[in-house]
């Protein structure tokens, strides 16, 4: 009795060491931030930037369209925006996990040596700077860049094609600014799944697909939910990559938020939409735990019926 | 059979891997042309070869007769901004390291009230817009008196940082059973022990996964730290940023290159004792 | 053996992680646009007073007013857009540095003093000025450009060889010229003619961006919408390049060099901002930044390739067809609007 109570008076302090440095973190230097930009969201911009104190309700009704006052009009424009961005995102986090998740599979399956040469080799270009980096894939996709140059020499193509500022070019900047995003969550469970039971299911006669399906993919499923959560996000925020390669031709929110801050001088009607972002954002997230409990409990009641 | 179809999915496999190795290096290969482009004005033409550019970086006169002084930057000046970044990236990336790694052992291994407010607010620092947060921290410390500075950036890091590595250490965690970790408790290991020696080794490739992405992101972000820089603690991306107007100086070419090559000598030599000591 | 220095100096800040700048008595923090002066300046003026002199950069006004807004960030000198100065002025962030009574401020261009709020330079000190027109390639357009319907009639037949700048205001500014409008209306009607002519270019045109000048020079764009610093460019290679301010009229821009109300080092301001008054130091920075100058000594002093440049020393009746931005106030936002729209659309 007094055992299990010093054990679990131990694990008590263990839980509040390991959750004192995050609290501290984020109650100073986040929540409180956050705490001013939803405040901002409700106030007056500023003439010339930052808030005039006093409420003013109409940043919200500019996005969705009521109430209409303050001189706000009905945009259903900003909707416009916000969808097109969820688009390009989830486009992103598609392709990414194409890209990345049969890599995952050919680097677990390597010896140690190798593996960890490959590892090293696939982060190494992510320490060379970002904005270099996109620079060098507008120089590869410009007119006279190095892939039209190549094609051409090969007589793929007789004219050059038109790459750049493109949403071709921005698919491609952002998997390739996010493609480690992607790659590290997935590794991580990929190189900690158990091949035995992927064996066991081959001889009990399932097919690869059967295998790949209720095996593979489950364990491997937090893994790709950590990566699809950490690439969406970052590539819905991303300005950097729609101005350079997109010739700012596309726009999504993260224009849109940063021109309210940088060049319309609106506060608070940047903050807004942030704050309808991170909403959003958050509503997915939660539906997709939700979704992912129900389909694991589903999994863990099929399988008890199968016993 | 099933031997069978499993090797040519391995050669598959392998084209496949190679194919995605050439998607990351063809921007680095280059940059690595181009920092050897002699032309000063336009680092998309090429007008001949030079050492000129990394010569410039480290001190030293240039040997190309065409040299403007309107095109380069004082070298001081580039390794006072990569002193910067690299300042930000080790401390901000470790600390936020240790900080995420030890909030997925909580909600992995802990029931506590609260938790799945402590996960959803995890996701808010990534979610929350880069100006948003960087105006929002701005403010905050110009309020309480902080004075801008290094320190402030890497607080500002570490913010958004612990997410990303609470994300991949979590992803690891999860599924991952306590029973080894039970074990070493019931034979006696402390719980510092059982976590030296039974929990960090299962984990570490999450850890290091987390600590690289920390690093990396930390080392490319652009807006937080314009907001929340102070006097003269421009950091590598600001600066480079600052030029784009004319075009990227073919020094930072350069010193891209020498970034990548400084990595991969670290890292080999990581790779080199960790095998010697196995 | 300096990269030996380099070296061992970025591995002492490695360990010595906390240090943080020593505070010397002789210290000069300037917060500048990106690529806005000659750094040989900066180094000459740090040699002659013995004073370290700090740069760090922006690329909009509203990027720096936030900064400064927030309160002391230890700058001394700031250079904001003419607007912007007034706006600072008025909030009362710029200290009055009485610039106006230094030696060699007489050789200042009156036609410069443009800020409303600092009609007479107590505050603050004209920098330079420049139009916003065209840089183009001749060899890859095949053609000289004179106007915005030359640009815009190019465009339209060679559809993605044109770009214009990611400014919601100078983009916008050139619809309201096209519309025969001020740039500086407030009229919503006026507005939406410029965000129609625009959006009807739109698909014509190849990006909006800032950062043209290695695409036009390498033949990947043919012509853009672009400032007058591309000259530094195009007096490289007078045979391919090309900058004009077009017939219909422009926009231009002025900056003036601000002491801030919270500057830690306000001798030393007032000392570099003395140094930028004499004539062979402004003609030094106009020759790098290929600006239009404000100081009538030093654009005696200028190379005579920039001296008798149409773009950077425009003849007076260039110049009145030039037209300055002014502060919106609340009325941005219809701007703000109408960019959004051609964003999206």
């Amino acid at each position: 009795m007094a055992e299990r109570s010093t054990i679990s008076s131990q694990r008590r302090k263990a839980l509040f060491v390991l959750l004192t440095p995050i609290t501290l973190l984020l109650g100073a230097f986040f929540l409180i931030p956050l705490g001013i930009m939803v405040v901002y969201s409700f106030l007056e911009p500023g003439l010339y930037g930052g808030v005039v104190w006093s409420f003013y309700p109409y940043n919200y009704g500019r996005i969705f369209g009521w109430p209409l006052g303050g001189g706000e009009e009905f945009e259903p424009l900003y909707i416009q925006i916000i969808l097109n961005s969820l688009y390009y995102a989830a486009l992103t986090v598609i392709v990414t996990l194409v890209v990345c998740y049969p890599v995952a599979f050919w680097v677990s399956r390597m010896g140690p040596l190798a593996k960890n040469i490959v590892l090293f080799a696939i982060t190494l270009p992510f320490f060379a700077n970002l904005l270099v980096r996109i620079y060098a894939w507008l120089l590869l996709l410009r007119p006279t860049g190095a892939v039209n140059t190549a094609l051409l020499s090969l007589g793929i193509i007789d004219q050059p094609l038109n790459m750049i500022f493109t949403e071709f070019a921005v698919i491609v900047g952002l998997v390739y600014v996010l493609t480690p995003f992607m790659f590290l969550p997935i590794y991580a469970s990929v190189e900690r799944l158990d091949w035995s039971l992927v064996q066991a299911s081959q001889d009990l006669g399932a097919t690869p697909f059967q295998t790949f399906r209720r095996v593979i993919l489950p364990l491997t499923a937090p893994g790709i939910a950590g990566g699809c959560v950490i690439v969406f996000i970052p590539a819905l925020g991303n300005f950097i990559v729609p101005s350079f390669l997109g010739g700012s031709k596309v726009q999504m929110t993260g224009n849109v938020i940063e021109r309210q801050f940088l060049q319309a001088r609106n506060w608070p009607f940047g903050s807004t939409l942030a704050m309808i972002v991170m909403a959003s954002v958050l509503l997915l997230v939660l539906a997709y735990t939700l979704w992912m409990r129900r389909a694991a409990n589903n999994e863990r009641l099929a399988g008890a019926g199968h016993v | 059979m099933s031997k069978r179809r499993f090797s040519s999915g391995w050669t598959a496999l392998h084209i496949y891997g190679a194919a995605f190795l050439i998607f990351l290096y063809a921007p680095l290969a280059l940059i690595t042309v181009y920092s050897f482009n002699s032309n000063a004005l336009n680092m998309a033409v090429w007008t001949g070869f030079t050492f000129d550019w990394y010569r410039t970086l480290f001190g030293m006169q240039p040997a190309g007769a065409a040299f403007d002084a309107a095109f380069t930057e004082n070298p001081d000046r580039i390794f006072g901004v990569l002193r910067n970044s690299l300042i930000v990236a080790l401390s901000a990336s470790a600390i936020s390291t240790v900080i995420g790694t030890a909030t997925a052992l909580a909600t992995a291994r802990y029931d506590f009230v609260g938790k799945r407010i402590y996960q959803a607010l995890l996701f808010m620092p990534m979610i929350m817009p880069d100006i948003v947060l960087g105006i929002a921290l701005l403010i905050f410390f110009v309020g309480v008196g902080f004075k801008l500075s290094l320190a402030t950036i890497i607080i500002g890091h570490c913010t958004f940082l612990s997410s990303y590595v609470y994300i991949i250490v979590a992803a690891r965690l999860a599924g991952m059973d306590n029973t080894l970790e039970v074990a070493s408790a019931d034979l006696g290991a402390g719980p510092v022990t059982t976590f030296r020696r039974v929990t960090l080794p299962l984990i570490m490739p999450g850890v290091i996964g987390g600590f690289l992405l920390a690093f990396i992101i930390s080392l490319d972000d652009v807006v937080i730290t314009y907001f929340i820089a102070g006097v003269d603690t421009q950091t590598l991306p600001l600066f480079i940023l600052a030029m784009v107007r004319r075009g990227i100086r073919p020094q930072i070419n350069a010193l891209a290159v020498l970034l990548i090559m400084f990595s991969f000598v670290v890292a080999s030599a990581g790779l080199y004792f960790r095998s010697r000591r196995n | 053996m300096k990269w030996l220095k380099n070296i061992a100096l970025t591995g002492a800040a490695l360990m010595a992680l906390a240090a943080g700048p020593a505070q010397a008595a002789g210290e000069l923090h300037l917060y500048n646009w990106g690529d806005y002066i000659n750094p040989e300046i900066i180094d000459k003026f740090s040699k002659e007073y013995d004073v370290k002199v700090s740069l760090d950069t922006y690329s909009t006004n509203e990027e720096m007013l936030a900064k400064i807004q927030a309160g002391a960030t230890g700058y001394d000198l700031v250079w904001p857009s003419v607007h912007m100065a007034d706006i600072m002025v008025q909030l009362g962030l710029v200290e009055e540095s009485k610039i106006n009574q230094s030696k060699g401020f007489e050789n200042i261009d009156p036609g410069a003093l443009r800020a409303k709020q600092d009609p007479k330079a107590d505050f603050c000190l004209p920098y330079a000025w420049g139009p916003v027109g065209i840089f183009y390639n001749k060899t890859v357009a095949g053609q000289d450009f004179k106007s915005w319907k030359d640009l815009f009639d190019y465009a339209a037949k060679n559809p993605g060889r044109v770009t214009l700048l990611d400014d919601l205001r100078e983009t916008l500014g050139i619809g309201l010229i096209m519309n025969g409008k001020s740039v500086n209306t407030r009229d919503p009607a006026d507005i939406k003619l410029a965000e129609e002519f625009i959006l009807k270019q739109k698909p014509n045109i190849a990006a909006f961006r800032y950062d043209v000048i290695p695409l036009i020079e390498g033949g990947d764009m043919a012509a853009s919408h672009y400032y007058v610093g591309g000259v530094l460019y195009v007096n490289k290679r007078p045979k391919d390049l090309g900058f004009v301010i077009p017939e219909e009229g422009a926009t231009m821009y002025q900056e003036n060099v601000c002491m801030l109300k919270t500057a830690p080092n306000k001798d030393n301001a007032k000392l570099f901002m003395e140094f930028l008054l004499r004539p062979e130091i402004a003609a030094q920075n106009s020759t790098m930044l290929t600006n239009g100058v404000v100081n009538k000594a030093a654009l005696e002093l200028l190379p005579p390739e920039l001296k008798n440049n149409p773009a950077i020393n425009p003849p007076p009746e260039v110049r009145a067809k030039l037209q300055i931005f002014e502060d919106l106030g609340a009325d941005l936002k219809v701007y703000d609007r109408a960019w959004s729209r051609i964003k999206a659309n």
